[in-house]
């Protein structure tokens, strides 16, 4: 016994000592900002790399991300490190989120009320703790030299000829797939929205976890017609330089889909975090989450000249609203309930 | 020692094998250790992190989960260095063969705490390992091209 309590003791003793040891020669100066967000925000492709750079070039401290699969994890995981890790900043809330967050987390107050934008942006700052960096309109996109005639609503989908050539998303895990299912409500009402989900369930190819995976299955020509944004077209123009590309304007009004960033009360460097939401939100920024995202900025000038100014001037949509808690969780419930329902499900 | 060392080979040689194992656990032990010391485990929240993470799908009992979420996460230094320092333990212990027996019992403990925190990718590779610090312990693995033969000679009992 004797031998084995030395053993150890002696081991955490030079252990502990080596780590003052070196600690002293480590560079402690520079601050770290810790920034959570979705992965494809934060990684190489998207638009948190080059935000990173950039910020770090000027503000003498260092970016770490982290990642999360879906908004769910991020706030489970805030909530659970609470102060002691101290989350700076959390990026890609969208609307459907926010009320849970606040309900679960207590965020620090923002004010960008000064900022130079949309009218249409201008619902989605009347939060005190939120600030939307970017916006999309949601939209059915497909291909123009398809044969079959394009979708012009949300009652055409279910027709017998787009059987399995639609591909969705499942709300519970999937933003695009929450607006999918709330644009059928807010535009059918319970009643006949259940009756249109019940009809969607056999009609859709598939309902995939994540936009990327829906969207995968249309890229390699397994579905005609896949849920996404506006601006989607625009990635295969600009990129690919492939003009075949469309989204479809349908006869209800298209819902709008904003990001949100938002700083924690127990944020560390909490000053850090805001002069990021500065970078986020200034010309620059604007233009590299525009360009990297594919969605529309925030900032009015951001947008002049480029290829997504005429895109943005779309008038055909939906009233922004931010949804309660028990909206959202009666969406969810209501899905759960009509795919459980579902004799051949997917 | 050195002759108990030699000798013990002789005397215990059907535990060999058995040493090779607890040679190569020790090896990697050490790495892992090493590992941890030099990155930024024991400056950076990684462990509470990976902990927050997976502990919502662990399944690990309830009571565990409220002490982990109360005690472990806000307490990530000293997590860390517990885990950093019994790596390096084990690690020593197993390369030369001393204090086997109860290091192995640590090393049980720590497989099984990391079985629940560590998340699936690590799950059955801590399992493994749980395995092998039991019948480390059980066998006395030290004994055997181990400094805990010369200890065994002269004074039996449970430790060696």
């Amino acid at each position: 016994m004797q031998h084995f309590i030395i053993f150890i003791f002696s081991i955490f003793f030079v252990l502990v000592l080596s780590f003052f040891n070196r600690k002293t020669v480590v560079d402690e100066a520079q601050k770290t900002l810790r920034v959570y967000g979705y992965s494809s925000f934060t990684s190489k492709l998207g638009p948190g790399f080059e935000l990173k750079k950039k910020f770090e070039s000027i503000c003498n401290c260092k970016v770490e991300f982290v990642e999360a699969a879906d908004s769910g994890v991020l706030l489970q995981r805030i909530k659970l490190e609470g102060a002691t890790l101290g989350a700076d900043l959390v990026i890609g809330l969208d609307q459907y989120d926010l009320q849970k967050a606040l309900s679960e987390i207590n965020w620090r107050k923002l004010d960008f009320s000064q900022l130079d934008i949309d009218e249409i942006i201008r619902p989605a700052l009347s939060n005190s703790y939120f600030v939307p960096f970017d916006w999309g309109v949601i939209a059915f996109v497909g291909r123009k030299e398809d044969p079959l005639p394009a979708p012009k609503s949300l009652k055409d989908l279910t027709k017998s000829i787009y059987k399995n050539k639609i591909a969705l998303m499942d709300p519970r895990t999937s933003s695009p797939g929450m607006q999918f299912l709330s644009w059928v409500y807010d535009s059918m009402g319970k009643d006949e929205g259940e009756k249109y989900l019940e009809q969607i369930m056999n009609q859709a190819h598939s309902f995939s976890p994540s936009w990327s995976t829906a969207y995968g299955f249309f890229s390699k020509r397994q579905v005609s017609y896949v849920l996404s944004y506006l601006t989607s077209p625009l990635y295969h123009q600009l990129i690919e330089h492939n003009n075949s590309i469309e989204a479809f304007t349908f006869t209800e009004k298209h819902p709008i889909q904003f990001e949100f960033a938002g700083i924690p009360l127990d944020c560390k460097e909490c000053s850090l975090a805001e002069e990021f939401i500065n970078l986020m939100l200034s010309d620059e920024g604007q233009k590299i989450i525009m360009n990297k995202n594919f969605m529309f900025p925030v900032i009015k000038s951001a947008l002049v000249g480029t290829p997504f100014e005429p895109l943005a001037k779309f008038n055909h949509l939906a009233q922004f609203k931010i949804p309660s808690v028990s909206d959202v969780d009666f969406l969810i419930k209501s899905w759960t309930s009509i795919r459980r329902g579902e004799k051949n499900a997917k | 020692m050195l002759v108990s060392f030699l000798d013990s080979v002789k005397y215990v040689g059907h535990l060999v094998p058995i040493s090779f194992l607890r040679i190569f656990l020790g090896y990697y032990y050490l790495q892992s250790a090493m590992m941890k010391y030099t990155s930024d485990f024991l400056n950076k929240p990684k462990i509470a992190e990976t902990i927050s993470e997976f502990l919502p799908l662990s399944q690990a009992p309830e009571w565990y989960k409220v002490i982990v979420t109360a005690q472990m996460i806000p307490q990530w230094q000293i997590l860390a260095f517990l885990i950093t320092g019994f790596e390096f333990a084990i690690a020593i212990s197993y390369l030369i063969g001393y204090v086997v027996r109860p290091v192995a019992v640590l090393g049980v403990l720590l497989s099984l705490n990391m079985i629940f925190i560590m998340g699936p990718a690590y799950e059955d590779l801590n399992k493994t390992f749980l395995a092998l610090h039991f019948v480390m312990a059980w066998i006395g693995a030290g004994r055997c091209l181990g400094i805990d033969y010369y200890f065994y000679k002269r004074r039996r009992g449970l430790w060696w």
